[in-house]
C-alpha cells in the first residue's frame, strides 16, 4: 500500500493532525491499535476540556466527539485495532503493521506523523521499595478500568502523585464507591489545577500529604499496607514520619512518557528533558519527513495546546509532501537558562523562519512573577511579563521574524521579578 | 501409587522429573503454588556459570561444570533459549588481581577449560563501558545466560509427555512412612502414596524434611537477592557477563545480559529469618548502585524498568545436599541448592539418578522422546513464516504486548498449552506479555480479557497470580 | 471562619469568609462571588458512567448539564447506578431529566450504538 502520509495514534493529536493536513492531492491514512479514535479522551470522562480551542467546557468524550465528526466528515482514511510493529526508512518509510482483521501488512509514507501518545512510568521505573503484591498500578490503568470496563480495581485506595490524573482519580474512585485514604505528592506543592485540588480532594475530605513518599508496601499477594514518609529538600525520608495505610490498591500518577520505541531502530535524536525527538519548528525531527506532536512529543497538560500543535504539524506534513523543503544550514538549538526546563520546538531552522513560531516551554520552579525573554547576540529581542509560573503549566510564547537580528541561535531566559 | 513423588517445581524438581522420566517409573510431581517455578527459579540472575567460583572439590564445583556443558544438549532437546555471553571477572590493583590467579587455578581444578586472561585494554576493546581503572580480567567464554523458568516449563513438559504427572495447588502438609509405602498428605486432606519421596523444596526443604525426619542435618538460611532491571533498549551497554571478585559473602553484584536484551543489575546477599519475604529495600538497591560502579561506567540507570528480589535456599551445610535421609529410607534431599544451582540443575538431576539412586536400578524407558519443540516469539520469525502463521491462524495478527511484541496466538498458547495457565504472571512467565518498557500498563487489560474468554471466566475471577488475586476487584452499579 | 482557595482563575487566591459572609484575600470580585457561593450553596458538575447492555460499551459516561448542590452528589451516584441503558444513545441525550428535582438534566456524553440481540 503505498500512501503520502501514515498518522500514527487517532487521538486528539491524529485527529487534529489529520484534519490540517487533509488535502485533495493527498492520501493519508491514521492508524489507530484501539477500537476506535479518540485515544486517551475517551476515557477522561472528566471536564476541563475546550476551554481555549471551543470557549467551553467539554468532558473527554465530547472534545474527542467534536474531532471525531469533522475527520469522518473529511472521509480520512484509517484502520482501527491494527499496531504499528516497525517503522523504516529509505527514501521513503516503510511502516509495518499488523491487525486481527488484516494480518501483517507494509505501508509506504512519505511522511509519518508520530501521534502515539504516552505510557504512565511504573512501579519498578520509580524503585518503589517492598514487596510486590498484585494492587499497584498506574492511575491511568484504573481510570481505564472503571471508565471504559466497569470495574474496581480495590475498595480501600492510597495514591502516589499529587499531579492531575492522580486527584481525578481520587474522586472518581471515591463516587464509584472505594475509600481514597491519601494522596502523596513528593513536591512541597501539588502539580494538579487547584480545582483539582478543591474538588476532588477537599470536597472528600481526602488527606493530600506534600514532601512526602511511599517508602514501603507490604502484602504477599494482595497489597496489604503502604508506608509513607516526610523528605527533606533533598527527598531523603526522614526518619521518624512513617504513616502507615491499610489498602488494598496504591494507584500511581508519578509521570507520563512519550511513546516512542518504535523510533528506537531509526537513529532519532531525543531530548533528554522531553524524552521524545527533538523537532524544529515544522515539529519535524532529524529524520526528515518525520513528525512528531501531541503528548508523544511532550507532556501536555491541556488538550487544546495538543490540538493547536498538531494542526501545524499535519499541515507542515502536507508541506513536506506537496512542496518538500531543501535541507538547511542555518539550523540552531534555542538555548536556555537554568529557569527552563524545556522548550519546544528544541530547533530553529532560520532558512524558513518567515511566519511567527510558537514556543511551548515549562519552568524549573514556582515563580510568582518572572520575565521571559528572547536574547540574540547578546541583545533583548523581546520581553513578556508572567505571573504564577509552575512546572506543571505549560507556558507559550510567540516569536515573529521581524523581530530578529540575524540567523544567528536564540536565547530563551526566565528571571524571577521579587514581588 | 508412585514410584517418586518429586517435591517442588522449580528448576531442580523439573530437571530431576525430565531426568527420571527416563526410567519405566511413576512420577508425580507435585507443587504447592498454582504454577511451576515461583520461587527462586523466578529470581536468579539466570546465569550458567562457568564454574570459576564453587570451592574445590565440592559438588557444587562438579555439578556447575557438568552442568554448564549439559545446557549445549538442552537447548537443542529442548529449545530452550541460550546466550552466549562469555564473562570477565575484573580486576582493579595487584591485590585483586592476585585473586584473580587464585581464581584461574581454581577453575582449571574444577575442570573449566576455557579460560584466559585478557588485559585491560583486550577487556575494554570488546566492552567499551568496562571501568577505565581495572588492570586485568580473566576471561570465561562458556558462561551463559538462559531464561530459567522457561528450562523448567521445558524439562517439566518433557518430563509429562514421557509419562510423568503433575499436580499444582498442591501443599504437602504430612508425610508418614508405613513400612515400605510412604503416605504423603496433599492440603490436609488428599493422601497419595509412593515408594520414593524426592525433596526438591527449596527454601521449604527443612519444613518438608521435618515432617519426617527427627533430625534434619541442615537448616535454611534464607539469603536475600536485590536486582534492577534495565530495558531493552540499553542491551548494548554490556554484552558479557561482569563479575567483581568474590568474597565471604559471594560472587556479589553482578551485571548480567538477558536473553530477551534486559540487563541485570544485581544480586546484593543479605540473611533474614523469613523464608518468603521478597521485598526490594532502598538499602539493597543503594548497594547494587555502589557496587556496579565497580564493574562498569555511564550506567544507564534512568533504564531500570523493574526491580525483583529472590530468596536463595542457602542452608547450614557447606555444600549442596544431596543424599538420601540418615533416618528414613528412600526419602532424598535436594537441598541447600543456592548458586549454581542454576548451572548444576540438569547435573544434580544426572547425580541423583545415576549415582544416589544407583540402588533403585532403575530399567529405562525405551519410549522416551527426549525432545520438547517450541516455537520462537512470533516476532523472532521471517517474513514467510509470520505470513504462514497468520493465514493458519488470524491471531498472529492481532499484537497485544506492544513493548516486546507478543500475539494474542502465543497468549491463546500460554493459556491453552501443555503447562498452561489463566493467571496474568503465568501468562507473563511463558509468553513474556507485560514484562517489558510499560510493565502491562498497556496491555494487561487485553490479556485479561483474553484469558476471561478462553477460560469461560467472568473478567472479575481472573487473578494476577495466586488465588484471590483479581485485578477487577468489584463491578461497578451491579447489585451485590 | 473557613478558609478556602478560590478557584475563578488560575491565581488561586487564598480565602477567608466569615459567619457574617466578610471575604478576605481575593484580587477580585470573582473571589468573593465565588466565596460566598463555596459557603450558601456550593454546587459540582457530576461526570460519571451508566450501565448499559453493550458487550463493546459496557459504560456510557454522562455528565449533569449544569452545577447541581454539592451534597446531592452520592444521591445522584446511586440513582444513575441504578439505571441500565439499553437503546441507542446520542451525545447529548438526556439519560435524566430534572435529577432530583435540582432542574439539572443528566446528559450524555458519548454516542453509543447498543447492538441489542
Amino acid at each position: 500500500m503505498k500512501i503520502d502520509i501514515a498518522i500514527i495514534g487517532g487521538g486528539a493529536a491524529g485527529l487534529a493532525a489529520a484534519i490540517a493536513a487533509n488535502n485533495s492531492a493527498v492520501r493519508i491514512l491514521v492508524i489507530e491499535r484501539e477500537e476506535q479514535l479518540g485515544g486517551i479522551l475517551n476515557q477522561c470522562i472528566h471536564n476541563g476540556f475546550g476551554l481555549h480551542v471551543f470557549k467551553e467546557e467539554l468532558t473527554g468524550p465530547e472534545y474527542a466527539s467534536r474531532y471525531m465528526d469533522a475527520f469522518y466528515e473529511k472521509n480520512i482514511e484509517f484502520m482501527l485495532h491494527t499496531t504499528v510493529v516497525d517503522i523504516k526508512k529509505t527514501n521513503d518509510f516503510l511502516v509495518t503493521v499488523t491487525s486481527l482483521e488484516q494480518g501483517l501488512q507494509k505501508i509506504e509514507a512519505k511522511a509519518v506523523i508520530l501521534s502515539s501518545g504516552c505510557y504512565e512510568r511504573t512501579r519498578g521505573s520509580i524503585m518503589l521499595p517492598g514487596e510486590r503484591p498484585k494492587g499497584i498500578m498506574p492511575a491511568g490503568s484504573a481510570q481505564r478500568y472503571l471508565n471504559i470496563d466497569g470495574y474496581l480495581v480495590g475498595k480501600k485506595v492510597f495514591i502516589l502523585g499529587s499531579g492531575d490524573i492522580g486527584l481525578i482519580m481520587a474522586r472518581r474512585m471515591t463516587l464509584e464507591g472505594a475509600e481514597v485514604l491519601g494522596v502523596a505528592e513528593l513536591m512541597p506543592y501539588s502539580n494538579g489545577l487547584t480545582r483539582n485540588i478543591v474538588q476532588c480532594l477537599h470536597d472528600f475530605d481526602i488527606p493530600l500529604y506534600l514532601s512526602h513518599t511511599v517508602t514501603n508496601v507490604k502484602g504477599k499477594d494482595r497489597l496489604e499496607q503502604i508506608t509513607i514518609q516526610e523528605v527533606d529538600s533533598k527527598f531523603n525520608p526522614i526518619e521518624g514520619t512513617e504513616k502507615v495505610f491499610d489498602v488494598d490498591t496504591l494507584l500511581l500518577s508519578v509521570g507520563l512518557i512519550p511513546d516512542i520505541t518504535l523510533f528506537d531502530s531509526l537513529s532519532l535524536k531525543k531530548h533528554s528533558v522531553t524524552k521524545s525527538a527533538i523537532v524544529n519548528q515544522f515539529y519535524e525531527a532529524n529524520i526528515s519527513g518525520l513528525f512528531v506532536c501531541g503528548n508523544a512529543l511532550h507532556v501536555h497538560d491541556l488538550v487544546d495546546y495538543v490540538t493547536i500543535e498538531s494542526e501545524k504539524a499535519g499541515k507542515n506534513a502536507l508541506d513536506y509532501v506537496l512542496n518538500p523543503r531543501k535541507p538547511s544550514k542555518h539550523v540552531h538549538e534555542i538555548q536556555l537558562n537554568e529557569n527552563i526546563r524545556y522548550v519546544v520546538p528544541q530547533m530553529i531552522d532560520f532558512e524558513y523562519f518567515d511566519v511567527p513560531i510558537e514556543l511551548s516551554f515549562r519552568v524549573t520552579k514556582k515563580m510568582n512573577k518572572g520575565i521571559f525573554k528572547i536574547i540574540q547576540n547578546n541583545q533583548i529581542i523581546m520581553t513578556k511579563k508572567a505571573k504564577n509560573l509552575a512546572p506543571a503549566e505549560m507556558e507559550k510564547m510567540s516569536i515573529n521574524p521581524n523581530i530578529l537580528i540575524d540567523s544567528s541561535p536564540l536565547m530563551l531566559t526566565l528571571e524571577e521579578v521579587e514581588v | 501409587m508412585y514410584d517418586y513423588i518429586i517435591i517442588g517445581s522449580g528448576i531442580i524438581g523439573t530437571t530431576i522429573a525430565r531426568e527420571l522420566s527416563k526410567y519405566d517409573v511413576k512420577i508425580l510431581v507435585l507443587e504447592k503454588e498454582n504454577d511451576v517455578a515461583n520461587h527462586q527459579t523466578i529470581a536468579n540472575s539466570a546465569v550458567i556459570h562457568s564454574g570459576h567460583d564453587p570451592k574445590e572439590n565440592t559438588l557444587k564445583a562438579r555439578l556447575c561444570v557438568e552442568g554448564n556443558a549439559l545446557y549445549e544438549e538442552m537447548e537443542k532437546e529442548l529449545h530452550i533459549p541460550l546466550l552466549r555471553t562469555g564473562a570477565f571477572v575484573i580486576a582493579h590493583n595487584d591485590e585483586e588481581e592476585n585473586t584473580l590467579n587464585d581464581l584461574y587455578e581454581r577453575a582449571l581444578h574444577n575442570g573449566v577449560t576455557e579460560i584466559s586472561f585478557f588485559s585491560k585494554q583486550e577487556a575494554l576493546k570488546l566492552e567499551s563501558n568496562l571501568p577505565d581503572d581495572i588492570t586485568k580480567a580473566l576471561s570465561l567464554p562458556s558462561t551463559k545466560v538462559t531464561y530459567p523458568w522457561e528450562v523448567a516449563f521445558a524439562c517439566l513438559e518433557n518430563a509429562i509427555i514421557n509419562g510423568a504427572s503433575f499436580q499444582k495447588d498442591s501443599e504437602v502438609t504430612k508425610i508418614k512412612k508405613t513400612g515400605e509405602i510412604f503416605e504423603v498428605e496433599v492440603n490436609f486432606k488428599e493422601i497419595i502414596k509412593t515408594k520414593s519421596i524426592i525433596s526438591a523444596a527449596g527454601i521449604f526443604s527443612d519444613t518438608i524434611a521435618q515432617m519426617i525426619e527427627k533430625d534434619v542435618q541442615y537448616k535454611m538460611k534464607p539469603r536475600k537477592g536485590e536486582y534492577f532491571v534495565l530495558d531493552r533498549k540499553v542491551k548494548r551497554f554490556m554484552n558479557h557477563v561482569i563479575y567483581p571478585l568474590p568474597t565471604a559473602k559471594g560472587k556479589g553484584v553482578l551485571i548480567i545480559p538477558q536473553v530477551h536484551g534486559n540487563i541485570l543489575l544485581g544480586p546484593t546477599s543479605t540473611l533474614q529469618d523469613e523464608k518468603d519475604l521478597v521485598s526490594n529495600t532502598k538499602e539493597g538497591l543503594n548497594q547494587i548502585r555502589e557496587d556496579v560502579k565497580h564493574l562498569a561506567k555511564n550506567i544507564p540507570f534512568d533504564q531500570v524498568i523493574r526491580t525483583f528480589a529472590g530468596i536463595r535456599s542457602s542452608c547450614t551445610y557447606d555444600d549442596f545436599f544431596i543424599q538420601e535421609s540418615k533416618e528414613i529410607k528412600n526419602y532424598f534431599h535436594v537441598a541447600g541448592i543456592d548458586s549454581p544451582g542454576l548451572t548444576a540443575a540438569p547435573a544434580i538431576a544426572k547425580y541423583l539418578v545415576n549415582e544416589v539412586l544407583k540402588s533403585h536400578q532403575l530399567k529405562k524407558n525405551p519410549n522416551f522422546n527426549p525432545i520438547r519443540i517450541k516455537r520462537d516469539a512470533f516476532y523472532h520469525l521471517d517474513d514467510k513464516t509470520q505470513q504462514d502463521l497468520i493465514k493458519e491462524n488470524p491471531y498472529y495478527g492481532n499484537l497485544v504486548c506492544k513493548c516486546e511484541k507478543i500475539t494474542e496466538a502465543e497468549i491463546m498458547e500460554a493459556i491453552h498449552g501443555p503447562l498452561g495457565n489463566d493467571t496474568i504472571k503465568g501468562i507473563k512467565k511463558r509468553a513474556r506479555a507485560g514484562s517489558g518498557l510499560c510493565q502491562g500498563g498497556y496491555c494487561e487489560g487485553t490479556i485479561l480479557r483474553i484469558i476471561a474468554r478462553e477460560t469461560k471466566q467472568p473478567v472479575n475471577k481472573i487473578n494476577y497470580y495466586s488465588q484471590n488475586t483479581p485485578i477487577l476487584v468489584q463491578e461497578t452499579k451491579v447489585k451485590p | 471562619m473557613r478558609e478556602m482557595i478560590c478557584i475563578a482563575c488560575p491565581v488561586g487566591c487564598h480565602l477567608t469568609i466569615d459567619e457574617n459572609l466578610h471575604v478576605k484575600g481575593n484580587l477580585c470580585q470573582r473571589g468573593e462571588k465565588y466565596a460566598i457561593e463555596e459557603i450558601t450553596h456550593p454546587t459540582r458538575i457530576l461526570t460519571t458512567t451508566v450501565k448499559t447492555t453493550s458487550l463493546i460499551n459496557p459504560r456510557l459516561s454522562v455528565k449533569t448539564k449544569d452545577p447541581i448542590p454539592k451534597e446531592l452528589l452520592f444521591e445522584a451516584m446511586e440513582i444513575l447506578n441504578s439505571i441500565t441503558i439499553e437503546n441507542n444513545v446520542k451525545i447529548g441525550d438526556v439519560i435524566v431529566k430534572n435529577i432530583l428535582n435540582t432542574g439539572v438534566d443528566m446528559i450524555a456524553t458519548k454516542t453509543i450504538i447498543i447492538n441489542n440481540k
